[in-house]
């Protein structure tokens, strides 16, 4: 019953900020400078008829709000206006009826341009966290029960390296390195024109462009799961229960697992599941260099194209992984440990 | 057991047919092309992007070709007949054409294509070609009539851009918002290469139309792959997983030269460009209503202009921003423009002795390191410290505006350097005028109209100006040429207009780019390198390479 409180408590809390970040993201891209209907386009042969025309199709030739044409530069305009025929009411018109608008740069819905984007994503996002959750944590457990020894000093120093590497820049050292040395793809998906290949030679195709992207991912997440893991561990192994749990003649592993593992992992699901939430925006860095067509790269040239819809709707997209993943780290950590329980 | 003998030689036949005659498929030639960009949409209506208009050029005809050399050759149309007062034009075109769904091409696809085009203003390019049509018309299969409100001499350049839609496919999507909704997946052309699968973004993945009535390709497909960072595209040809790249680094080009099976080439571009220094010139008078028109006054002087031009040393821009791969610049029009580009003109000689003296003799007097930006200089005059911004997408300005702020420093001008976001720096620059300086570029036509446009007074409130030079004699011989029919007297006029913008130091113009691609040799051959300019994309190229045996 209490439990069931909390739940609910916690998904009103979710649902709050939801609509507080759909607010937001109106203003946040509108307060940037610039025109959308010229953005990227430095041409006298673009009417002022063309400019007008688009400024109608989108919309923006209505007011931001009333008595507001235009948040930058800020121009106030007709306090009268229909509040229905406002940018900001017809924007949550359209979001209440589960439309995102029309990408102003690739003039494509932009529901059907991000729903690709962020299954591209979550492919190159899931397959590096996979493996960086379950190395790091046994890199971490490994590195904590073989504490002051060479493994635990080569696995600190391996993971503070790969830590402060710029995402970037080691991407950058492993297109080089995996292209020249393992003949690995540089970029994209798969490649191009071998859509009458058979499913075994796509799926070869697919798993050789996922390696380096991957691997990218796998070691910057990596090192930080096993330095939280490895801290928590030392931790957990100094406290009395595991001294009781190896005078009861535990094996190592039972010790580990059932003892000492348990009691760590509350801090690392916590990164986790904000990381799960982040790593969607996270992964512009990756996409950039490995031409992945994801949300990432989606949400950069977006930016520089001032493509309002599509910024908005990833955004909001994001706003909700995170705040899922939020709720769900709240929910497991209810769940591992029963003294986090809602007050009485 | 014994077969007989007539059997046993039937079963050999079986076996050696199995072995030797089976067909092995040829495996296709297929080009890959490893591209910086992406087409924004692959509807010619609605597409802003160079990357768009390349696959335009690919997948569909139009009446006119535009040759390296800078001429027009007739395409689709076999012949043209202007009229004597040059209003009227009727052109034939070739009858068999079809298009890549099988079915055929006439007269009425190309007026049906006008039409539409003229019909919607938020084209944004298409939409202005067709300005001086007054009616387009189709009185039979073969025969496309157009008649224009006024006599223009490039009727060519208004139509080459212009390519032929299918009119079964687009009559559903001509009309209202349904025309710039259309996304044209399918993309029926009738060029030498059709479209089997784009995904935007990603790949364009192109095959021969074999049947094409010109240009039949000798490739079976070409992908153009695109690769978001030019060290991915240098990686790529480098090992081999593009045949062709059409953009890199000029820092990169000495170093991938010396890679086996590639060979790096420049040349001026077949699109023809511009890099610019662009001082704002906006008066109070010819500030626009709304604009902020913060310009530093002391650019509104000629000397300061010209002594700032004496004091940039060109070459040494050349050298160490483009590694050498580009030619001094002159004026706005470049010398990609062929007989448009006033070469008679002579330069400001870099010297800046001479450009200290031309500020000194103005009555510029120092305050500090920085001369005062105002004549006579009293206390809380500004100081001749420049805002010079550029886009940040730019990799070659940063190094641009840190030479510069060296060379103008020896006379008394300092420099505040700021990168911008291109759409942010679109925003400061015009019609608002609020910057002094902007490093910035432009892409032309192959008519010099669009680049002249730019330096009119009209064009200053449109945003077009980026300048807010105004020049009544200026804008007259601009009205001039549009209209003059002789092509002498129209060269004569653009000449003199160039030398008016020179005379007056409106930009200083560092340099015109060289393009530089790089390619396979041991992939293809047949890439057109022969030519004053260069464009490995471009359908010539793509249309003449063979694999190499």
């Amino acid at each position: 019953m209490q439990s069931g409180r909390l739940l609910l408590r916690k998904a009103w809390s979710a649902l709050l900020t939801i609509g507080f970040v759909l607010v937001l993201n109106f203003f946040l891209f509108r307060v940037l400078p610039g025109d959308p209907a010229r953005a990227g386009i430095k041409d006298p042969r673009m009417t002022r008829a063309a400019q007008i025309a688009i400024h109608q199709r989108f919309g923006l030739d209505k007011p931001v709000l009333n008595c507001l044409a235009s948040l930058n530069p800020l121009r106030r305009g007709p306090c009268l206006v229909n509040p229905l025929q406002t940018q900001l009411f017809i924007y949550i018109n359209n979001l209440l009826h589960g439309e995102l608008g029309i990408s102003y740069h690739n003039k494509i819905p932009v529901g059907e341009l991000v729903r690709a984007r962020l299954w591209n994503t979550a492919v190159l996002v899931s397959a590096g966290q996979a493996l960086a959750i379950v190395l790091g944590i046994a890199g971490g457990v490994l590195a904590a029960w073989q504490a002051h020894t060479r493994i635990d000093y080569a696995a600190l120093i391996t993971s503070l390296v790969a830590w402060s590497m710029p995402t970037f820049w080691l991407g950058l050292i492993l297109l080089f390195w995996g292209s020249r040395y393992a003949g690995l793809p540089i970029g994209g998906q798969h490649t191009p024109g071998l859509a009458a290949a058979g499913t075994v030679d796509q799926l070869r195709d697919a798993v050789r462009h996922l390696v380096l992207p991957t691997l990218t991912q796998t070691i910057i997440y990596l090192a930080e799961y096993l330095l939280i893991m490895r801290s928590t561990m030392l931790d957990v192994l100094a406290e009395d229960y595991i001294l009781t749990a190896k005078a009861k003649g535990l094996s190592t592993f039972q010790v580990l697992k059932d003892h000492a593992l348990r009691n760590a992992a509350l801090p690392i699901i916590t990164i986790v599941a904000l990381n799960l939430g982040f790593t969607v925006a996270g992964a512009v860095q990756i996409e950039a260099v490995f031409s992945w067509p994801g949300l990432g790269q989606a949400i950069y040239e977006s930016v520089a194209r001032r493509d309002y819809p599509v910024l908005q709707g990833a955004f909001l997209l994001l706003a909700i992984s995170v705040i899922v993943a939020n709720l769900l780290a709240d929910l497991l950590y209810t769940w591992l440990d029963p003294r986090v329980q809602a007050p009485a | 057991m014994r077969l007989p003998c007539r059997l046993r030689l039937m079963l050999l036949c079986v076996l050696l047919g199995a072995c030797t005659a089976a067909p092995t498929p040829q495996p296709l030639a297929v080009a890959r092309v490893g591209y910086g960009g992406s087409p924004d949409t692959v509807n010619p209506g609605t597409a802003v992007l160079t990357e768009a208009y390349t696959m335009f050029a690919l997948v569909y005809d139009a009446l006119y070709t535009y040759n390296f050399d800078g001429t027009y050759s007739l395409s689709l149309a076999e012949s043209v007949d202007r009229s004597a007062d040059g209003l009227t034009y009727t052109y034939k075109i070739r009858s068999g054409i079809k298009f890549h769904d099988g079915q055929p091409l006439t007269a009425r696809d190309v007026a049906f294509t006008y039409n539409l085009n003229k019909a919607h203003t938020e084209y944004p390019y298409m939409n202005p070609y067709t300005r001086y049509m007054e009616s387009i018309t189709a009185p039979d299969d073969t025969t496309v009539v157009i008649r224009l409100n006024t006599a223009i001499p490039n009727i060519e350049s208004q139509l080459v851009f212009q390519y032929v839609l299918p009119a079964h496919v687009w009559q559903a999507h001509a009309d209202g918002a349904a025309a710039v909704e259309f996304e044209n997946e399918a993309m029926i052309g009738s060029g030498p290469f059709k479209l089997l699968e784009y995904k935007q973004g990603e790949f364009v993945r192109l095959g021969a139309n074999k049947q094409h009535f010109s240009r039949p390709p000798k490739v079976d497909e070409v992908i153009f792959q695109t690769f978001a960072n030019s060290d991915a595209l240098v990686q790529a040809i480098s090992t081999g997983q593009v045949d062709m790249i059409t953009e890199l680094p000029n820092t990169a080009a000495e170093k991938l030269g010396q890679t086996l099976n590639v060979k790096v080439v420049s040349a001026a571009p077949f699109a023809p460009a511009v890099s610019d220094i662009i001082f704002n010139q906006a008066t109070r008078e010819s500030c626009p209503s709304e604009s902020a028109c913060t310009g530093n006054v002391a650019l509104q002087d000629r000397q300061v202009r010209l002594a700032l031009a004496h004091a940039t040393n060109k070459q040494q821009l050349i050298d160490v921003v483009l590694q050498g791969k580009g030619t001094p610049g002159l004026t706005l029009i470049p010398n990609g423009l062929g007989m448009w580009f006033n070469d008679s003109l002579k330069d400001y000689e870099y010297d800046p002795a001479k450009a200290n003296q031309i500020l000194d003799d103005a009555g510029y007097e120092y305050k500090g390191d920085i001369r005062c930006a105002a004549v006579p200089c009293v206390y809380g005059d500004p100081p001749m410290n420049f805002r010079m911004y550029w886009p940040s997408d730019s990799a070659d300005a940063p190094r641009m505006a840190e030479l510069l702020a060296g060379m103008w420093k020896e006379i008394g001008v300092g420099l505040q350097p700021q990168a911008i976001d291109p759409d942010a720096l679109t925003a400061l620059c015009c019609p608002a005028f609020d910057f002094d300086i902007i490093l910035w570029g432009w892409g032309s036509d192959p008519d010099p109209n669009m680049l002249l446009n730019v330096m009119r007074t009209e064009s200053i409130s449109t945003g077009s100006s980026e300048t807010g030079y105004s020049n009544a004699r200026y804008d007259a011989l601009y009205d001039q040429q549009v209209v003059e029919l002789d092509l002498q007297k129209r060269k004569d006029l653009v000449w003199e207009m160039q030398r008016q913008v020179h005379e007056d130091v409106v930009y200083i113009i560092p340099y015109y780019d060289m393009q530089v691609q790089a390619l396979r040799t041991d992939r293809f051959s047949g890439w057109i390198l022969d030519q004053p300019k260069l464009d490995l994309s471009d359908v010539s190229s793509l249309v003449n390479i063979t694999p190499v045996k």
